[in-house]
């Protein structure tokens, strides 16, 4: 099977953005607990800002896939 | 949609700021050491070691024993209770924390009038105020200044305050008898119906919300109940002072309850219903027709069950109710400690009056 051409930069541009989105999301849940958390006991902010991190893990891995399927597909 | 977001954001933020409150309130361990101080001034001088520290500091300067303990202990749930109000933003969760600082206008109130009624002074009728709920305490003041009951009641039509209308419709009655129980019982019945009926519709917060106070209501209604049986009140006269919308008693099971004989029967008849730990109480206590001890009971069924909601839904009001309570019987047991250290109790007596949660 032949592909047209734009296939593989609309899948990549779903890949990554199905990460980004699901990551901004999950930061600004923890981000508005992590604030509420963080005021009332400074003493957690390093954790908050870890578990603030966390998150960046899907968008690196929509990263990952859109590279593949960009790289990998021809 | 969007605006169901927004919603979840802040009670993940409300949420988070009442665990956090939470984790500040005394433990086991620190009441504890309070109850183990060997007098009041001792007591007093660990309190500042705790979050009550700017309080008690406040406090000293105006009053020295038990006053500076209940005063820094009012100034404190007052603050308290304002600084959730100042962070809670979202108009839903504002509405659900008002429900429970009502109140305090509710209890401010009744105290007002309780004073008027007896002609104490002003002064004193001040410092046993908590200006936690929407009253702020300009307007306390004001109220505390009228001259009668009669003037606190058109004081607060005037004002348009909600509460006017439950007092104004039941003066007349206690104009004639003089029994101030009958505006007291008008004020919570009020108080209740207007709560139950903003949380109407059918959500998971109104839910939990109607169940606590539906709760709340069945204890204060079998307090009621005991209270009219041991001082042998007709049925009759006993059924105006019970409030409609418990949870577990109906209109026709209060009035079933209200014409047994003793409290013993009461009890009894209780076995059948979640109330059943009150057969446990020592028969001694129900024969000297000792409800206190039986109050005491249904007082830690209650927190229990209101600090029981911290397990509900995180991004619902669960906390917020959670905290209300673990605030609520903190500060109650650290007036027992007190109280109980100007009255020389033992420590094994103490610890028998603090409720645990």
């Amino acid at each position: 099977m032949s592909l047209a051409g734009w296939e593989v930069p609309i899948g990549a541009a779903i890949a990554f953005a199905g990460g980004a989105i699901a990551t901004g999301w999950a930061q600004s849940r923890i981000g508005a607990a992590g604030a509420g958390a963080i005021t009332e006991r400074p003493e957690v902010a390093g954790s908050i800002i870890i578990l603030e991190a966390i998150p960046e893990t899907l968008v690196i891995l929509g990263f990952v896939v859109a590279s593949m399927i960009i790289l990998m597909v021809k | 949609m969007r605006s169901c977001r927004v919603n979840e954001m802040d009670w993940g933020y409300i949420n988070a700021r009442m665990r956090g409150m939470k984790s500040r309130l005394l433990n086991k361990r620190a009441l504890d050491t309070l109850v183990l101080q060997p007098d009041l001034a001792s007591l007093i001088a660990e309190l500042e070691k705790t979050p009550y520290r700017d309080e008690i500091i406040e406090a000293k300067v105006r009053y020295s024993g038990v006053l500076c303990v209940e005063y820094a202990l009012r100034k404190n749930f007052t603050r308290t209770f304002q600084k959730i109000l100042k962070f809670v933003r979202e108009p839903e969760a504002e509405r659900y924390i008002r429900i429970f600082l009502h109140r305090w206008d509710v209890q401010n109130i009744k105290t007002i009038l309780r004073g008027k009624n007896i002609h104490i002074p002003a002064e004193e009728i001040q410092d046993c105020l908590v200006p936690a709920g929407e009253l702020d305490e300009a307007t306390l003041t004001e109220l505390v200044r009228q001259p009668d009951v009669r003037a606190v009641i058109d004081l607060l039509a005037t004002w348009q305050v909600v509460y006017a209308r439950p007092l104004t419709e039941s003066y007349p009655t206690f104009a004639k008898s003089g029994d101030l129980s009958l505006l007291e019982c008008a004020l919570n019945e009020f108080y209740y119906a207007d709560a139950l009926e903003q949380v109407k519709p059918l959500s998971y917060n109104n839910g939990l919300i109607r169940n606590i106070l539906a709760l709340e209501i069945d204890v204060v209604n079998l307090r009621t109940v005991l209270r009219m049986i041991r001082d042998q009140v007709a049925p009759g006269e006993a059924k105006k002072f019970l409030i409609s919308g418990g949870k577990e008693f109906d209109q026709e099971g209060l009035d079933h309850l209200i014409t047994l004989h003793s409290i013993e029967e009461v009890v009894e008849e209780l076995k059948t219903t979640p109330y059943r730990f009150l057969a446990d109480i020592p028969p001694p206590a129900m024969r000297t027709q000792k409800i206190s001890v039986i109050e005491k009971q249904l007082e830690k069924f209650l927190v229990q069950k209101g600090v029981g909601a911290f397990t509900g839904d995180p991004l619902s009001v669960a906390s917020v109710i959670g905290y209300f309570w673990a605030k609520y019987n903190e500060i109650t047991n650290i007036r027992i400690i007190s109280r109980c250290k100007t009255a020389d109790f033992t420590v094994e007596q103490l610890k028998e009056e603090l409720i645990y949660v």
